[in-house]
């Protein structure tokens, strides 16, 4: 979707903001007048960040704090430029990043999505909808919604119960608007047919009259998708859209993308949480300390045929397998001498020592496997002999023993 | 870069004999009897006992009422220390007590007379009091809170937000000045933020620390949620930080570290913050922050999924809605630095929010030259993904930030004392209700202390 340059709209927002401060009576006079500052500093602007740029000091590297340095050996009121100079010559990162034109100097507003606990957590029974697709459907939406990254890292499980709950909306003529420009948003669309304009009022929101839509940014049609803000969070509209011929439309609320979204890395988690509690390693792991395992582990896949950890390497991670087979094998045989499964954990040994690992372990099928290595584990939790010594009597310190005690 | 931290006689405590009037907290509404000073935490089931609680109130409104003077003598806890409001003295807990005694004050105070039936509201200019008149037989509607709207005089705006503003207001009873927040319940329904407004006001009630904004009580009336807070003079960093454009490494550390101490509070409260950005940050009168806004602060022990923050300070995994831990503080701390270092946000573009988040996700961020080679160090560890490389997130916990070298002269016990000068204090007059600090916004139109249907009472029975 593509909308009005953003330079301007900002402008525009900026302009309002200082209407709204100063509330003058002569409108047009002081719009001329904002602008008119507005531009002189632009340009100001503009040739200081050239002279600074030539003679190869960072730009914008300029402030103007009024006050002094808190933690100044001399009192206070030293002179802040002096400090800058002190500061910050002696080091040089590369010169790549610089104020951004039109950065938003307003205040930003928080946002925010309903609120939403796990489903299991409650124990009721909440499931997705799910609406019939045709194969060609379901691939159009897959195509539909590649691009987009907060699809991108749907599982399939995911995202087959994702796709499966858009439902067919139809636009049964031209001039409908499916969403209007400022109004709350709660869905995401899919054109499966048909065509729609967008419109953005750069006002912020759709006016009555015939100009009110504002102007026409651009055109969506099948394949193309809008509103997928409203996948976060409910944040008024950016943008008019409307029907140019009948359509038909996908959609997709939040409430539904964020539970389904939500259910199953709570269920993964609760996954993750069962295996670390399995782990004879690990036993003595307090709840808050596994979850903390269960925050950090990453996840990863491996077609059929990979040999993830190999016979004979220093081990450096532990894996938990969260779906398909693995088949472990020794040197000097030839069939495997055990089987892994969905839930079952290798290579944990490797958090204990650097013993080469004893195994191979090659994945039957494709594989998705959850990994922490040896550096993460010790730098969320700590050394692991500190953790392996708290159910180990015979290694606890001699300081905390009573010194009455026989 | 000098080594410092021998540091002169410090004069930002609250500790000298002329500003101590001012400076102690003070409750708003305030009873004469010491007796009743020492009683709510003796005696934490007075108000069960409705006999006592009506003497208390009718006595407390006779006392308020008449003698302001003898009153500001007094100090009180705010309603944080004393765990439930419960355990205060019940101002206006008697229906008839209130009615008797709200009726003429509210119309005395906030409704001026040259006005009939309707309310209108006319933007404060200087501090002038609002002029937002209720319409006729107005009283405030007193649930469980130890304060009403008739304990205060409501003035002008100080800050607005999606579904309420807050006003400075002066207490009638001890002449001081305090915030309240003002909370629409049709639109916090309507925007389904039940929950988190009650979260707000529990964490709030939960905490006392140096650079935590204090909640001194709570009320509502039929449209709206009040929060009676302390009043914060030096407005907000963020006001600072644009007129600063970028703030010096000295004066950024300064900032951060206070904030650091906060969280590290909170966190121990297992309380996550969720919403840091420098217009949630408050400088008071010296020059010392206190973070104000608890919309969005909860109590969570490990992990939670709700989406929400401020775009540009969104940690990736909130963003990825993938369930989250108290390490995303930690993440908003970064941004927090770098955004007072630089004047601009790692992943601000051009104004679109789905861009800010693919950039978050994506995870790269351009260190401008001029950052101080320890700070581009913490703010690469707490500006990163793994969460196995984030401080905060740690074995050592904030213990990992506080130790980092960027920090190495902050002092914390002499921060955390306030011993620490900040390096800039507002030019503000203390005590007098000087909101100067502080942008103008449109004033509220709608007359507070409304009666009648409330729909949604039952949602917010904590206030």
């Amino acid at each position: 979707m593509s909308d009005l340059p953003s330079d301007f709209a900002n402008e525009l927002s900026a302009l309002t903001r200082e209407y709204l401060r100063s509330l003058p009576t002569d409108h047009l006079q002081f719009c001329a007048n904002y602008f008119q500052k507005r531009l002189q500093s632009q340009r100001a602007e503009f040739v200081l960040a050239q002279q600074l740029s030539s003679t190869n000091a960072g730009a914008m590297a300029t402030t103007n704090f009024p006050g002094s340095n808190p933690f100044g050996s001399s009192p206070s009121n030293t002179a802040m430029h002096a400090l800058q100079e002190e500061d910050e010559t002696d080091q040089m990162t590369s010169p790549t990043a610089s104020f951004p034109s039109n950065y938003n100097l307003n205040r930003r507003t928080s946002v925010s999505a309903e609120s939403l606990n796990p489903t299991s957590a409650q124990n009721d029974n909440w499931a997705p909808p799910f609406h019939q697709k045709t194969a060609d459907q379901w691939s159009r939406l897959k195509t539909a919604v590649s691009g987009n990254f907060l699809f991108a890292p749907l599982d399939d499980d995911q995202s087959t119960a994702v796709l499966g709950a858009l439902q067919e909306k139809p636009i049964p003529a031209k001039d409908i608007k499916v969403i209007s420009q400022g109004d709350v948003g709660d869905f995401f669309y899919v054109v499966e047919n048909g065509s729609f304009d967008i419109y953005v009022n750069p006002s912020g929101k759709i006016a009555s009259g015939p100009d009110g839509l504002g102007s026409k940014v651009g055109n969506v049609g099948p394949g193309g998708s809008f509103g997928e803000l409203a996948l976060m969070y409910n944040a008024p509209r950016a943008a008019t859209v409307v029907s140019t011929e009948r359509s038909t439309l996908w959609a997709l609320d939040r409430v539904t993308f964020r539970r389904i979204l939500m259910d199953s890395a709570f269920q993964r988690r609760r996954m993750y949480e069962g295996f670390l509690e399995e782990v004879p390693l690990l036993t003595s792991l307090t709840p808050y300390e596994r979850s903390k395992i269960a925050d950090a582990l990453e996840t990863r896949r491996y077609p059929a045929g990979t040999t993830i950890i190999k016979e004979g390497d220093v081990g450096e991670a532990f894996f938990i397998l969260e779906s398909g087979d693995a088949e472990v094998f020794k040197r000097g045989t030839e069939q495997p001498v055990n089987r892994y499964k969905k839930g079952d954990y290798f290579g944990e040994l490797a958090l204990l020592n650097d013993k080469p690992r004893a195994a191979s372990v090659v994945s039957k099928t494709e594989v998705k496997v959850a990994t922490l290595g040896k550096d993460g584990f010790q730098r969320l939790l700590g050394p692991v002999e500190g953790i392996m010594r708290r159910n180990d009597p015979s290694k606890a310190s001699v300081e905390s023993v009573d010194p009455l005690a026989s | 870069m000098p080594s410092l931290g021998f540091l002169k006689k410090k004069r930002t405590k609250d500790s000298s004999g002329s500003a101590k009037d001012f400076e102690s907290p003070t409750s708003p509404t305030i009873t004469k009897e010491p007796s009743q000073l020492s009683q709510p935490r003796s005696n934490p089931d007075a108000l069960s006992n409705p006999a006592t609680s009506t003497t208390a109130s009718a006595s407390a409104v006779t006392s308020d009422t008449n003698n302001s003077t003898a009153a500001q003598q007094n100090t009180a806890e705010p309603m944080n220390t004393a765990a439930t409001p419960q355990q205060q003295p019940q101002t206006y807990s008697s229906p008839e007590a209130s009615q008797q005694q709200n009726q003429p004050s509210i119309q005395n105070v906030i409704n001026p007379p040259n006005n009939d039936s309707g309310y209108r509201a006319t933007p404060a200019r200087d501090g002038d009091a609002m002029q937002i008149s209720p319409p006729p037989q107005v009283q405030a509607r007193v649930t469980k809170g130890k304060y009403s709207l008739v304990d205060f005089q409501i003035q002008r705006t100080l800050g607005t937000g999606s579904f309420g503003r807050v006003h400075l207001v002066q207490s009638k009873h001890n002449q001081r000045f305090y915030a309240v927040k003002v909370l629409k319940k049709a639109q916090v329904v309507k925007m389904k933020q039940v929950e988190h407004t009650n979260d707000e006001r529990r964490m709030l009630g939960r905490v006392k620390h140096p650079f935590l904004i204090t909640l001194w009580g709570t009320f509502q009336d039929s449209k709206n949620l009040y929060m009676v807070m302390d009043f914060v003079e030096g407005g907000e960093l963020f006001s600072l930080l644009r007129k600063s454009q970028r703030f010096p490494n000295p004066v950024a550390k300064f900032y951060a570290a206070e904030v650091t101490l906060a969280l590290d509070y909170l966190h121990s409260m297992d309380i996550i913050y969720r919403d840091l950005k420098p217009e949630n940050l408050l400088l008071d009168r010296h020059g010392h922050l206190k973070i104000t806004d608890f919309g969005f602060a909860k109590e969570v022990p490990d992990i939670t999924w709700t989406l929400c923050g401020t775009p540009d300070y969104l940690a990736p995994e909130v963003v990825a809605s993938k369930g989250y831990n108290k390490s995303v503080d930690w993440w908003s701390l970064g941004i927090l630095i770098f955004e007072m270092l630089c004047g601009f946000t790692p992943f601000w573009d051009g104004g679109s929010p789905m861009k800010i988040y693919e950039n978050i996700l994506k995870g790269r961020v351009k260190y401008p030259p001029y950052i101080h080679h320890d700070a581009l160090d913490l703010l690469q560890k707490l500006i990163t993904h793994d969460l196995t490389q984030r401080l905060g997130n740690l074995h050592g916990g904030s213990k990992d930030v506080m130790n980092h070298p960027w920090f190495a002269e902050v002092t914390w016990e002499r921060l955390m004392k306030k011993d620490i000068d900040a390096p800039y204090v507002p030019p503000v007059r203390a005590g007098v209700g000087d909101a100067s600090q502080f942008d103008k916004y449109p004033e509220e139109t709608e007359a507070y202390g409304q009666t009648g249907d409330d729909p949604h009472e039952r949602l917010f029975g904590d206030f």
